[in-house]
């Protein structure tokens, strides 16, 4: 078993509190994750998913509960919070807008910079992420304002990934991106967690998206946790999932179809791959109860 | 923090000062002003104070809502009051050291001169309090459409104050993400000498003149698309009307100006 990595005990956060508006945005949230998975975090509309990822670099501060990275609270020590963004890197919701500097170099370098790093190990982390993004040295010297919005996404990403965190959260790093400009960001979300070993906490709205990368799902409703599991074990969900206003991917939804009609397949299916098997398998057995 | 800026807040709420006619309100601020320079001694000042106090009572907006609004402009009436005390050399020497004394006058003065200030703020503060933000651009548009005659684009100045004024909430909101953004990359606000922390600012402004700059020519596109042309031949969704209780306001503002001046006249000025 891997070890635990990040950890939050009874985490709640009230927005506004003690007032006539006060609203609770996460609700007594208790989850483990562990180093070196990559969990899909997913929830409808206002479920407090960027609350929850708020808390897990010390932006917020929960009015209740812990947040544990190794084992230690991170609010522990006040002074040291920087160094928990360093260890916990946050890329939010559309990040294309935190860009500011005059290359992309500088703009990526810029996290590293902040934890003190030399000049050589900044240049040699730049390089790397560059790569890790999909984009080739001929970018270090561009203006980020210059690039279209994908690219500029990837190099806010990168921003983040320089700073090389043992946790990589991303709020929803493909919303508003064409499909293939989405394939491309998990992609390489897939492959950076593949080199580094690190762990990912990817935030979306989309089961699709999540199912293809993810090995656990964390799913939010109405700021309470509502499932933390394996995919397959989550989807076998579908009712309860639609009910928070979450769909299941058509793949899987296709076998809860079929199961309906009688047939005798599996429901936890999600991807292709496992489609195709069960489908032989089913064409095969030919079986119809 | 900067979402504690009260002044220009609307205050949601049912009154009779909420329903008046937002010329109206402005005219009888504009009044509020006039009449309170023209307060000589503290009777018709006590007049005007028993005024403000009773409009506050009418809008229904809470006290402390007031009391906020005086908080930042603290400062401001204490160097007044303190100046005063130190440079009008009136009555009775109360106490004197060295090159500087106090007098019973510059006292006076200093008192008189605070109030008249923090009646100027409240006044103002029922204004903004009780009238929405598009409305009362819409009001001083109308106000100010005599000004047509020289050319003046009133309608132009308008809209850009309004558009102003929707946008100061969004852009507090950009504020509060992109500090947020650049925290979660280390980067640091609180610590270090004045000039590094005026430096650390630039990774805010610039994305936040950026997001700026682009809602601007976004919300233009928008504008041009639904055949925006400026203010001729516009017509409103909003009529306005003025009805009897402004009429009745303006009546009591008049009176109470009758009073002052009698005041003034009967009594004595102190200033
Ligand atoms: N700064 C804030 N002040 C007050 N309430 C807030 C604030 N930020 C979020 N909320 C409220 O907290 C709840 C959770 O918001 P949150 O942004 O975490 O949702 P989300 O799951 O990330 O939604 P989305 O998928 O749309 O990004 C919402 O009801 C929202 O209205
Ligand atoms: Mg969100």
């Amino acid at each position: 078993m891997e070890s635990i990595i990040l950890e939050t005990r009874h985490l709640t956060h009230t927005y506004a509190g003690g007032t006539s508006s006060a609203v609770t945005a996460i609700d007594d949230i208790s989850a483990a994750f562990y180093s070196g998975e990559i969990v899909g975090i997913i929830g409808h509309t206002g479920s407090g998913k960027s609350t929850f990822i708020e808390h897990l670099n010390g932006l917020l501060k929960g009015s209740n509960g812990v947040v544990l990275l190794e084992g230690k609270d991170i609010w522990a020590n006040k002074k040291e919070i920087r160094k928990v963004r360093f260890k916990v890197g946050v890329c939010f919701q559309y990040p294309e807008y935190q860009l500011f500097e005059e290359t992309v170099e500088k703009d990526i370098g810029f996290g590293p910079k902040n934890m003190g790093l030399s000049e050589e190990e900044i240049a040699r982390r730049v390089r790397t992420v560059l790569g890790y993004v999909g984009l080739n040295d001929s970018y270090l010297s561009k203006s980020p304002f210059d690039l279209s919005g994908g690219e500029k996404r990837r190099v806010a990403i990168a921003g983040i990934m320089a700073m090389e965190p043992q946790v990589l959260v991303l709020d929803e790093p493909s919303a508003g991106l064409d499909p293939r400009g989405r394939t491309k960001i998990l992609d390489l979300v897939r492959t950076y967690q593949k080199q580094t070993g690190c762990t990912v906490l990817l935030v979306s709205h989309s089961m699709e998206d999540v199912a293809g990368l993810a090995s656990r799902i964390f799913v939010m409703n109405k700021a309470k946790l509502a499932y933390f599991d394996t995919v397959a074990v989550v989807f076998s969900h579908a009712k309860a999932l639609e009910t928070m206003g979450l769909d299941i991917p058509q793949i899987t939804k296709l076998f809860e179809r079929l199961k309906e009609n009688g047939y005798d397949v599996d429901t936890g299916i999600y991807s292709v791959d496992a489609a195709h098997k069960e489908l032989l398998r089913l064409l095969e057995g030919g079986a119809r109860r | 923090m900067i979402t504690d800026i009260t002044i220009g807040q609307y205050y949601k709420t049912e009154s009779l000062v909420h329903r008046l006619d937002a010329r109206m309100k402005i005219i009888l601020t504009i009044l509020f002003v006039v009449i309170i320079f023209l307060c000589k001694n503290y009777l018709s000042l006590a007049l005007m104070a028993l005024l403000t106090v009773v409009s506050i009572l009418l809008s229904k907006v809470p006290f402390k809502m007031f009391l906020k609004s005086i908080k930042p402009l603290l400062l401001i009436i204490l160097i007044t009051a303190v100046l005063n005390i130190f440079y009008i050399h009136k009555g009775e020497v109360l106490f004197s050291w060295w090159k500087i004394s106090v007098t019973t006058g510059g006292l006076s003065t200093a008192l008189f001169m605070a109030v008249r200030i923090i009646c100027l703020i409240m006044s103002s503060s029922i204004l903004t309090y009780t009238t929405v933000p598009t409305l009362l651009t819409d009001a001083i548009e109308r106000l100010l459409s005599p000004l047509k005659v020289f050319h003046i684009q009133v309608h132009t100045l308008a809209m850009m104050m309004t558009l102003a004024l929707r946008f100061i909430p969004t852009l507090i909101e950009e504020i509060e993400r992109i500090t947020n953004a650049q925290k979660a990359r280390g980067a640091d606000f609180e610590s270090g000498s004045f000039l590094q922390r005026v430096k650390a600012m630039i990774p805010i402004l610039i994305p936040l003149f950026v997001s700026a700059f682009r809602r601007a020519y976004e919300l233009s596109f928008a504008m041009s698309c639904r055949c925006y042309h400026g203010g001729e031949g516009r017509t409103r969704m909003k009529q306005m009307r003025l009805r009897w209780p402004d009429f009745l306001a303006l009546g009591l503002f008049i009176c109470v100006m009758a009073g002052v001046i009698l005041l003034n006249h009967f009594f004595g000025a102190v200033i």
